[in-house]
């Protein structure tokens, strides 16, 4: 209680705290933040991040720019009725409000056996275009269904386009690459390929799955057809933009926040812990068992962690905990020489002498009567000693050394190198990753500066 | 005794620095022997092809002769234990043999020489990032001391708390973005220009190539420093032969650097000397940012080439250097702080 009177006066600390506790429930409620669920164990799957568009900046960029550009979006409700003939329409609204068209639209749906599909688009206009209309074959049970617009649909909006413009212009636009989704969201007039103007409004999208003919003597086959939804594909994506492999970078930042914890929290505590009583043993025995033991320090203290660590990355390709158990190795010579300093004070306190004479083991006055006092002193060396570890994995990791079954922040930052986003300027991909970093390091330097002064409070006065 | 002291503190390191090479030849042994199996295996081949004129078989039988005898020339037949203790040995004496692709800049493929040459480079830029964070650390920590709990103080604290946990590296890549890409006044890295410019211009060519990494080095190296300064100059300026000092009237300037800094030399010392070593273990990254041809930017050649050799020895004269390092730092303390030298002896 006292000391939590004492670590409210100190701001910094208190800020501390906040972002810590801010971080652990993002961290929990993960699922419930992250726009893409399983970013965490799907970051390296091509197939789940490929209706995404690729190297699209935040959506927030279109708040400084002058044209705005279309975000993604995942069209997902609908309302489904049935026509007299038995054909199934679900129907897509999208309240369109850019400058610029999204790259493309990809329908998606899950489908069992054979379904004539037929997609069609109402525009503001009251215009019509039927993007395309085809059948789906022998689809395996819950088959996945995607179909990109840009790709199936020029034709229809190449004779969308005839309608509107003179024979002559129409030759050019033909041999030009008219984009489909610039067509179908620009206003319909002559010549309107050429100088575009967005059609802003609402767009209905219907997707008409037929009921099948069926063949002579024999039952109508039933159509299974579920979950249908469609992905824009826009140009700008999500809060934090999308990598060149089409990933969510938001949703990576946060599926590595974990990680970044997991690996500071752990190294820390159990390094500094190991080193106090290492420290605390040292000190109590004293004599030759301090002398040999001092040396052991000295090796360890003589490594220099990351370009071993580096090389022992490069040849034995750890997984994430063994890179844990590693750091907690190379790093728990850090604490040893104040904690030895102050414990051999202690040792000769009296309450030490007293239980010696009272017959406690040399284990009971170690971690009984010793390492009680000493550990609250480590707690500030324990915070502070997160950042490192946290550096130290996404420097390997940046190297392209890390485990690649799970997203930490250093891997992100490799992949943009490796993507050569520095030359390409991509600032949403290198910013972000660093700044998590940097901000972890931050808030656990305002905690153990806080608890330092409260710990230490000798310093208080300097 | 300073002299018993110095050899004392010299003979631990070398003892320590031989056990960590043998830790890295015991821990490393099978890759290393890997390595140097298919560089024989390529020097069979090459062999191979200059016999002229014979037969499949004698080919063949000779082959088989060559990488017997090259075998038992590098001592891969030992058994495992004497392995170990004799490439603990070539690396101790600096034998490390050739280099699977990576060449030194004359085309040599010795790895000794494809590592010393890059030392130098990776010295003068941290040594001299490390000047210019000192004297920007002495002078803002000075300024901190004189005025403690005054907004520049807590200001300056407040950023280097927040700057605590910031990598480098990655300001390394904002930076370059910016100013190599983005807005296009700085290279994007290496040491020279292209061909290198002749006689003085190649100095300023080196000069202009360093601008970039230098700053982002002393952009977040001085602030730490001048916290540690700031505490230890304050905790001087306390005591009583600070007071007595300016109760004589001596002006408050020489009281600073003659009294203050004279007594917080040794851990400043400390702390210099800890920061250049530190920041060359953690130069791997940053030079291969900045593509500046130093050691760090050869652990990086060597992973992306996967030339064993090269990452081994520039790992073992890495430890050495830093080894060094802590010795030159015990010396020096000693030399500045007398009372250590009775530890030396004890």
């Amino acid at each position: 209680m006292e000391f939590w009177n004492e670590f409210k006066r100190d701001k910094s600390g208190l800020v501390g705290l906040g972002i810590l506790i801010l971080c652990i429930l993002l961290v929990v409620f993960e699922p419930l933040i992250i726009p893409y669920k399983e970013a965490g164990t799907k970051w390296r799957s091509i197939e789940y991040w490929q209706d995404n568009s690729q190297s699209a900046p935040p959506v927030w960029t279109n708040l400084f720019t002058k044209t705005k550009q279309a975000a993604s979006a995942d069209l997902r409700d609908f309302s489904k009725t049935v026509d007299a003939d038995g054909n199934t329409i679900y129907q897509f609204h999208y309240n369109y409000q850019y400058d610029l068209a999204p790259y493309d639209l990809i329908i998606r749906a899950v489908g069992t056996g054979t379904i004539p599909l037929t997609v069609s688009v109402m525009r503001p206009d009251k215009q019509v275009i039927e993007l395309f209309s085809t059948s789906l074959y022998n689809l395996s049970e819950n088959e996945p269904i995607r179909i990109s617009i840009l790709n199936s649909s020029r034709d229809s909006a190449l004779s969308f386009v005839r309608e509107f413009e003179s024979e002559e212009n129409f030759g050019n636009i033909q041999t030009m690459s008219a984009g489909v989704t610039e067509i179908i969201f620009s206003e319909a007039k002559p010549g309107f390929v050429q100088n575009q103007i967005p059609l802003k409004g609402n767009y209905i999208f219907e997707i008409k799955v037929s009921q099948p003919i069926a063949e002579e003597g024999q039952e109508i086959p039933k159509v299974y057809f579920e979950e249908p939804h469609i992905s824009v594909v826009g140009r700008v994506s999500g809060l934090l933009g999308t990598d060149n492999s089409k990933r969510d970078i938001f949703s990576g930042i946060i599926a590595g926040l974990k990680w970044a914890l997991l690996i500071g929290f752990f190294t820390s505590i159990i390094s500094v812990f190991v080193g106090v009583i290492y420290g605390i043993i040292t000190a109590y025995f004293g004599g030759k068992v301090d002398s040999a033991m001092m040396f052991f320090w000295d090796y360890f203290i003589s490594l220099p962690v990351l370009p071993i660590l580096i090389v022992a990355a490069a040849i034995f390709k750890p997984s994430i905990w063994t890179l844990v158990g590693v750091l907690i190795v190379f790093s728990w010579a850090g604490s040893v020489k104040t904690v030895r300093s102050i414990a051999l004070q202690i040792k000769e306190e009296t309450f030490v002498e007293a239980a010696r004479a009272l017959g406690a083991s040399h284990g009971r006055i170690i971690f009984r009567h010793m390492a009680p006092i000493l550990i609250p002193y480590s707690f500030a060396s324990m915070a502070l000693a997160v950042p490192g570890a946290i550096i130290y994995e996404s420097t390997v990791s940046l190297l392209g050394l890390g485990d690649t079954t799970v997203v930490t922040w250093g891997q992100i930052l490799n992949d943009a190198y490796q993507g050569q986003a520095m030359l390409t300027g991509l600032w949403w991909w290198i910013i972000p990753p660093g700044l998590a970093i940097a901000i972890i390091g931050m808030t656990f330097a305002f905690l153990g500066f806080a608890l330092d002064r409260i710990l230490h409070p000798k310093l208080q006065t300097r | 005794m300073y002299k018993w002291y110095a050899i004392k503190r010299i003979l631990k390191g070398i003892v320590i620095y031989s056990l960590l090479i043998f830790t890295f030849s015991l821990l490393f042994n099978k890759v290393a022997d890997e390595t140097q199996r298919s560089q024989i295996e390529e020097q069979v081949r090459a062999e191979a092809m200059r016999q002229k004129g014979k037969k499949a078989e004698e080919i063949k039988a000779f082959q088989d002769q060559r990488r017997k005898a090259l075998i038992r020339l590098y001592g891969l037949d030992k058994p495992y234990f004497e392995k170990v203790i004799s490439r603990t040995v070539k690396t101790l004496t600096f034998n490390f043999g050739k280099s699977t692709i990576i060449k030194s800049s004359d085309g040599d493929r010795d790895v000794r020489k494809i590592i010393f040459e890059t030392i130098p480079r990776s010295l003068l830029l941290f040594t001299l990032a490390a000047i210019i964070e000192l004297i920007i650390a002495i002078i803002l920590g000075l300024k901190k001391a004189q005025n403690p709990g005054k907004s520049l103080d807590k200001g300056t604290t407040l950023v280097t708390m927040i700057l605590y946990g910031l990598p480098t590296w990655w300001l390394a890549m904002l930076l370059v973005m910016l100013f190599a890409y983005i807005i296009k006044i700085f290279p994007s890295g290496g040491m020279y220009s292209s061909p290198p410019p002749e006689g003085i211009m190649r100095l300023f060519d080196m000069l202009y190539h360093m601008i970039l990494p230098l700053a982002t080095l002393v952009l977040l190296g001085f602030w730490g420093g001048s916290f540690f300064i700031r505490n230890i100059v304050l905790s001087i300026l306390q005591e009583d032969y600070i007071m007595s000092a300016r109760a004589r009237g001596i002006p408050e300037k020489k009281v600073l650097f003659g009294h203050t800094l004279r007594s917080a030399a040794p851990p400043i010392v400390t702390m210099v000397l800890l920061g250049i070593i530190g920041s060359l273990g953690g130069a791997i990254i940053f030079e291969g940012i900045f593509s500046w041809p130093g050691m760090g930017n050869l652990y990086w050649i060597a992973l992306q080439q996967n030339d064993i050799p090269v990452l081994l020895a520039d790992l073992a004269i890495t430890t050495g250097i830093y080894q060094l390092g802590l010795i030159a730092l015990d010396l020096i303390y000693g030399f500045l702080d007398p009372r250590i030298k009775v530890g030396g002896k004890a």
